[in-house]
């Protein structure tokens, strides 16, 4: 079922095309850009707003939510790089994702690879010096230590595949539904609420908090960003970095699923 | 003249009536669009709650004087999107050279090309708004006078002239530059999310461009601080009852910009 085919190497020339290609629609990179800034500094702003006259709410103080947004905001950022859902849904409907199905590549692992390369041009050329430069000229908090630093990076990177995962599976639902509007908006709404990429869950009424605990949204941005800020820390991050690892199995085997029972089930809009 | 706009008026609403019939083909797409936006403003206004569970107030605002704020932009936001949502692909039709079809038809091209959609889908964002200000206004146990109701129209129009006159202008760049799409997604998303919150929050500078520059404060922040009774440092609460006059000097400024653009479109020649 799942077919790497042993080639490597031709995944990684994906991911080193849509490097050159991102490379060449740079226009689209700065738009990115300004827009995820546009959004830092609000959201900065409402945090610094809610935090006057108090010095630590639930226990955790205005600079913390700070880096907090901050480191959240980078992710997004690089989250935002990769392939919209949109793509996705609009070659399903073009039918154009045949073209896709009968070459000798999985899809999937394809879109994931060249993803990669996107987001690694974004990232040196963008994201990498403006959030340095962020993050040294304000004094924010960072992992104390090259531990910390991995398994944030390690939290992080598993977030992101959660989040493809998540993703494509939905977009791959235009195969049956070829109006996907309200769902849609659902399933964003769930990603950006309970993924915890604005508001940490710690400020979450307790039952809501339960609630986010138990789905697969966590994973994505709150658990990377409350490791890297020290909210989450010692014991409490192998736990943690366990449920992310079990829900990107789950993810992953759900898209496998849908990708399977896809691939029989085309319809092409008019054919 | 009288008589070639009323002409106007009369193909403006033909057309229209065509673009209703046109989207109400796709009832199953229309009807999801509906529910699509619904649940996109509901979603934005549970982030609120959750924003201020722990919190309480944001500056002084509690939760439903946020929702109101909230719901004020959403109402004449979903005013000026039935006649100018469209407006942003305007850059398409430069590109494919289709707009030629706008300057040789008997109507005025901006008439013509403002009939090219009449968005009912807006109902979804209407009816939220609707449906949010009326919780608020009997949350926070309101009792306008006539006075109020006045301004609250005149906030409701002259917010739907300012945020079209923005799609106006907007579009206007595409004569320009032909981008127009990207560079409304750029500055509307933001922009828009930025006026939901209070604009005291933030900083000087841009509390200036978003009253002088591009007026969205007088979209929801200013007619709030008047309706709900409360103050701002800068700006005086009677500020909010200039919302129609700003609304009405934006747009005759942003349609100028975009008639200056048709002009310029002429002699491209390609």
């Amino acid at each position: 079922m799942i077919s790497l085919k042993g080639n490597l190497r031709m995944y990684l020339e994906f991911s080193r095309k849509s490097f050159q290609r991102a490379a060449a629609y740079r226009f689209e990179a700065w738009m990115r850009v300004l827009s995820n800034v546009i959004f830092l500094f609000m959201w900065g702003f409402i945090w610094y707003g809610l935090y006057q006259g108090k010095e630590s709410v639930s226990g955790v103080t205005f600079q913390t939510v700070f880096s907090y947004i901050l480191i959240s905001q980078m992710l997004q950022g690089l989250h935002s790089a990769g392939t919209p859902l949109w793509d996705i849904q609009e070659k399903v409907r073009t039918g154009d994702i045949v073209s896709e199905m009968i070459r000798p590549y999985d899809y999937p692992f394809r879109l994931l690879f060249a993803d990669f390369g996107s987001i690694a041009f974004y990232f040196i050329t963008a994201i990498l010096p403006l959030y340095s430069v962020i993050f040294i000229l304000l004094k924010l908090v960072i992992p104390a230590s090259p531990g910390q630093w991995l398994l944030f990076l390690f939290s992080a990177l598993l977030g992101y595949l959660i989040r493809y995962c998540l993703e494509l599976t939905f977009g791959l639902f235009t195969f049956w539904l070829v109006e996907t509007g309200g769902v849609e908006d659902i399933f964003y709404f769930a990603i950006s609420l309970f993924s915890g990429a604005m508001i940490p869950l710690w400020f979450f009424p307790g039952w809501l908090n339960t609630l986010a605990r138990f789905l697969p949204f966590q994973g994505i941005f709150f658990v990377p960003n409350s490791i890297f800020v020290g909210q989450l820390s010692g014991k409490e991050i192998l736990p943690a970095l366990g449920v992310q690892f079990l829900w990107l199995v789950i993810s992953f085997l759900i898209l496998r699923f849908v990708w399977s029972r896809a691939a029989n089930k085309i319809i092409v809009q008019g054919g | 003249m009288m008589q070639s706009f009323l002409k106007a008026v009369h193909i403006y609403w033909y057309m229209v009536e065509a673009s209703i019939r046109a989207q109400m083909q796709y009832r199953y797409a229309f009807v999801m669009n509906i529910v699509g936006w619904m649940m996109h403003y509901t979603g934005m206004g549970i982030t609120i709650w959750v924003l201020l569970y722990s919190f309480q107030t944001l500056e002084g605002w509690v939760f439903w004087e946020l929702i109101f704020l909230f719901a004020l932009s959403v109402l004449s936001w979903s005013i000026s999107i039935i006649f100018f949502f469209h407006f942003r692909t305007l850059d398409q039709y430069i590109v494919k050279g289709t707009f030629d079809r706008f300057l040789v038809r008997p109507i005025h091209p901006f008439f013509h090309f403002m009939a090219m959609k009449f968005d009912i889908g807006a109902i979804g964002q209407l009816l939220f708004s609707i449906l949010a200000f009326i919780l608020a206004y009997s949350k926070l146990s309101l009792h306008w006078s006539f006075w109020k109701w006045t301004v609250f129209s005149g906030a409701l129009l002259g917010g739907a002239l300012i945020q079209g006159g923005i799609m106006v202008l907007i579009s206007a760049i595409a004569f320009w530059t032909t981008r127009s799409e990207r560079v409304f997604w750029v500055i509307m998303f933001p922009l828009r999310n930025l006026i939901n919150y209070p604009l005291s929050i933030f900083p000087r500078a841009i509390q200036m461009v978003i009253t002088f520059i591009l007026p969205f404060a007088f979209v929801n922040y200013l007619p709030s601080l008047l309706l709900l009774n409360k103050t701002d440092s800068i700006f005086p609460p009677f500020w909010g009852s200039l919302s129609l006059l700003v609304g009405i000097i934006f747009f005759w400024l942003s349609l100028q910009v975009w008639l200056k653009g048709v002009n310029k479109y002429n002699s491209t020649g390609s």
